[in-house]
């Protein structure tokens, strides 16, 4: 049958990081297709990184993402550490992971208020919202310049770090800038806890409810957390990060310079903070713990903007952790920032979580430089799963009016806090 | 510039979006708001639009698609002021290290056979395809080089480019010299400052994201000596040195003729 409805299109979708669109053609029969179209120039990084210098190819990786430049430098800092055959002291993998948690503060704290707010609150930029909401951008501001500055002092600057290298760090930040930190942290709490009740007001949309399999890194020493060695799955199976590729199927779609992925090749899935709440919440432990348990009803296995409040929940969640992790290395003080790493040929898989989800990166060394590079990003993993909540989104309102649907449209694909730049540079088939 | 307002735009091309992160993560981008009218900008405003004219257009990211290159010609015909914004917009970005694999290996290499209905470029700085006024260099530029530029443009003049090495703000910073004394390959003598000696103040060498100093004063080749001297390979400081400067004509040129002349 011939379409004769002209396609709801967002040719660009704004404030996520990349460039995307959104297609949907509807037809007599009612929705007929729908399309993420990402936009994105490829970056090749894989294939550009292959035959070079380990180190060097170690600072361009991160170059992938901006929003999440710290996780892309720390999981692949793992893979590689991994093919060396090299384990970090402990406290070094505990001041590593409060470089990850600044990334984790800063873009969780900018995607809840920069990104996502202005929708709920009537607004098509967050700098608008000024003037009636000085306290909620006040918190927002607070939140991401304490991620930036966790990440200036432990990686070197808040974008594209360079201070964590093989085997450690360059410089470690003296004992009072740690203890600094945990001050600062501690009166963050209260802000987290803040944009957590606020965004446990906001409107669910259940016309997108439905069943979702949610994949996470299983998180190591049994602690919520952001690194581990085993995937799981929402349907209960659990598979080593080594099995990534078995479990967690690409292919290569028409429209879009990003891959899609399926668990078991078939079927479409979920990864980022709620897939992380959702599989592992009885990890949880403090303040978050509590908050989850009076808001189980919220942080729902089936709604994919349920991804907002369990972003705000792990907001309160890592600002303790973050503490604790800064104990840890402080009661070995003072810490030797580095360990001279044997070069040698091996591979190594790290599987973290990164603010969106499960990125991968698997990594073989040959004579001290790359010789196999596989890189997964979260928005990758998530593409399939959000054409299909844009799809049911969809369906519930074809017949509104055009620009409410686009509108919602844009707020699914918002939920996921996609990083479209991300998507596009990696994946080799 | 309208109601006293300048409109400015921020546009895209293929990038990390860490110059645009940069400069949303300023707090001072809130006392320039109000007299600021946002044209485009899509990280962070839903009402954009990429054919309005503007007086400052900020262009992040590399060419590289067909529409990318359209892009920034209308961008060009649209604007009074042209800033090219970071490393991939002024150099062509990471994305350009490989200068000698072609676009059609890089695509088979990560996805196959495969066809997508968008047209891929090689990546270029924007300046290949249209006139640029001025340049934030850095990958992603300090918040200081945004200030900067916006402050001066604002008050009717125009930004100085920055002419001398990061070891001149790391030798200020009292650093130890990461090349000399550990024999790391660092290339601050050739990378323009501005940066504060980051990375240097980090003990970690400079990998040269500002770019070469311009007005050919970046003296790839007595550095080339220095490493080589350190016992680094041609190719591998070639290599090193195109990560940030995979466009600029000077390196191989340069290095070699250093290589040749030590070996005479």
């Amino acid at each position: 049958m011939k379409n004769l409805y002209l396609p709801i299109t967002v040719d660009h979708i704004a404030r996520v990081e990349g460039k995307g669109g959104v297609e949907i053609i509807v037809g007599d029969e009612g929705v007929k297709e729908v399309r993420i179209n990402i936009i994105e120039g490829p970056r090749f990084f894989e294939a550009i990184t292959i035959g070079k210098k380990l180190d060097e190819a170690l600072a361009v990786y991160p170059r992938i993402c901006s929003f999440c430049s710290a996780a892309h430098k720390l999981t692949a800092l793992e893979a590689a550490e991994k093919a060396l055959d090299f384990t970090p002291r402990e406290e070094i993998q505990a001041l590593r992971e409060v470089l990850y948690i600044g990334d984790m503060i800063e873009s969780h704290a900018l995607h809840l208020y920069l990104l996502v707010l202005p929708d709920y609150l009537g607004y098509s930029n967050p700098l608008k919202m000024v003037e009636e909401y000085k306290k909620e951008i006040g918190i927002a501001l607070e939140l991401k310049n304490l991620g930036s500055w966790m990440m200036d002092e432990l990686g070197s600057r808040a974008i594209h770090q360079e201070n964590a290298v093989l085997g450690g760090f360059g410089k470690l930040p003296g004992k009072a800038t740690l203890e600094l930190m945990k001050k600062r942290l501690s009166e963050a709490l209260p802000k987290a806890e803040y944009t957590f009740e606020l965004f446990a007001r906001l409107e669910q949309y259940r016309e997108v409810e439905g069943p979702i399999i949610h994949m996470a890194v299983k998180p190591r020493g049994d602690v919520y957390g952001i690194y581990g060695d085993a995937i799981s799955v929402s349907d209960g199976f659990e598979f080593p990060s080594e099995d990534y590729k078995m479990h967690m199927v690409e292919r290569v779609v028409e429209h879009s310079f990003a891959k899609h992925s399926f668990y078991n090749g078939e079927k479409p899935f979920m990864t980022g903070a709620i897939s992380r709440v959702v599989n592992h919440a009885d990890k949880l432990y403090g303040r978050a713990k509590e908050l989850y348990e009076s808001h189980r009803d919220l942080l729902r296995p089936t709604n994919p903007f349920a991804n907002n409040l369990a972003q705000a929940l792990e907001l309160v969640y890592f600002t303790e952790k973050a503490i604790d992790l800064i104990d840890e290395a402080l009661a070995k003080w003072p810490v030797r920032p580095r360990d001279e790493v044997e070069i040698r040929d091996g591979f190594g898989v790290s599987t973290t979580e990164a603010p969106r989800g499960i990125l991968v990166y698997a990594l073989e060394v040959k004579d001290g430089r790359v010789a196999y590079a596989d890189i997964i990003t979260p928005t990758a993993f998530n593409l399939a799963m959000m054409e299909v909540h844009v799809r049911m989104m969809a369906e519930k309102h074809y017949n509104d009016d055009p620009e409410r649907l686009k509108l919602l449209a844009e707020m699914v694909v918002r939920a996921y806090d996609p990083c479209i730049s991300c998507s596009v540079h990696v994946a080799r088939l | 510039m309208e109601n006293g307002k300048v409109r400015i735009g921020f546009y895209a091309l293929t990038s990390c979006y860490g110059c645009q992160l940069q400069f949303a993560m300023m707090d001072e981008i809130l006392q320039l708001i109000p007299n600021a009218e946002i044209v485009c900008w899509y990280m962070i405003e839903r009402d954009s639009y990429e054919d309005e004219p503007v007086d400052i257009a900020f262009i992040e990211g590399s060419v590289s698609t067909e529409e990318e290159a359209e892009l920034v010609k209308k961008i060009r015909e649209n604007a009074k002021i042209v800033v090219a914004v970071g490393a991939c917009a002024t150099q062509g970005g990471v994305q350009s290290w490989d200068q000698n694999k072609s676009l059609e290996e890089l695509w088979k290499a990560v996805y196959g056979d495969a066809k997508v209905k968008f047209q891929p470029k090689p990546a270029k700085p924007v300046e290949e395809y249209i006139k640029v006024d001025y340049r934030l260099y850095g990958c992603p530029p300090e918040k200081r080089d945004f200030l900067y530029a916006i402050g001066t443009f604002l008050v009717g003049s125009w930004p100085e480019d920055i002419d001398y090495p990061v070891c001149v703000e790391c030798r200020l910073k009292g650093n130890s010299c990461i090349l000399i004394e550990k024999g790391e390959p660092c290339l601050g003598p050739l990378t323009r400052a501005g940066c504060d000696a980051r990375c240097p103040g980090f003990n970690v060498a400079c990998i040269g994201c500002r770019g070469a100093i311009g007005y050919d004063v970046a003296w790839f080749d007595s550095l080339a000596k220095t490493f080589k001297n350190k016992g680094y390979t041609k190719e591998e400081i070639i290599e090193r040195m195109k990560i940030f400067n995979g466009h600029n004509p000077k390196v191989e040129e340069m290095v070699e003729a250093a290589f040749r002349e030590v070996e005479e």
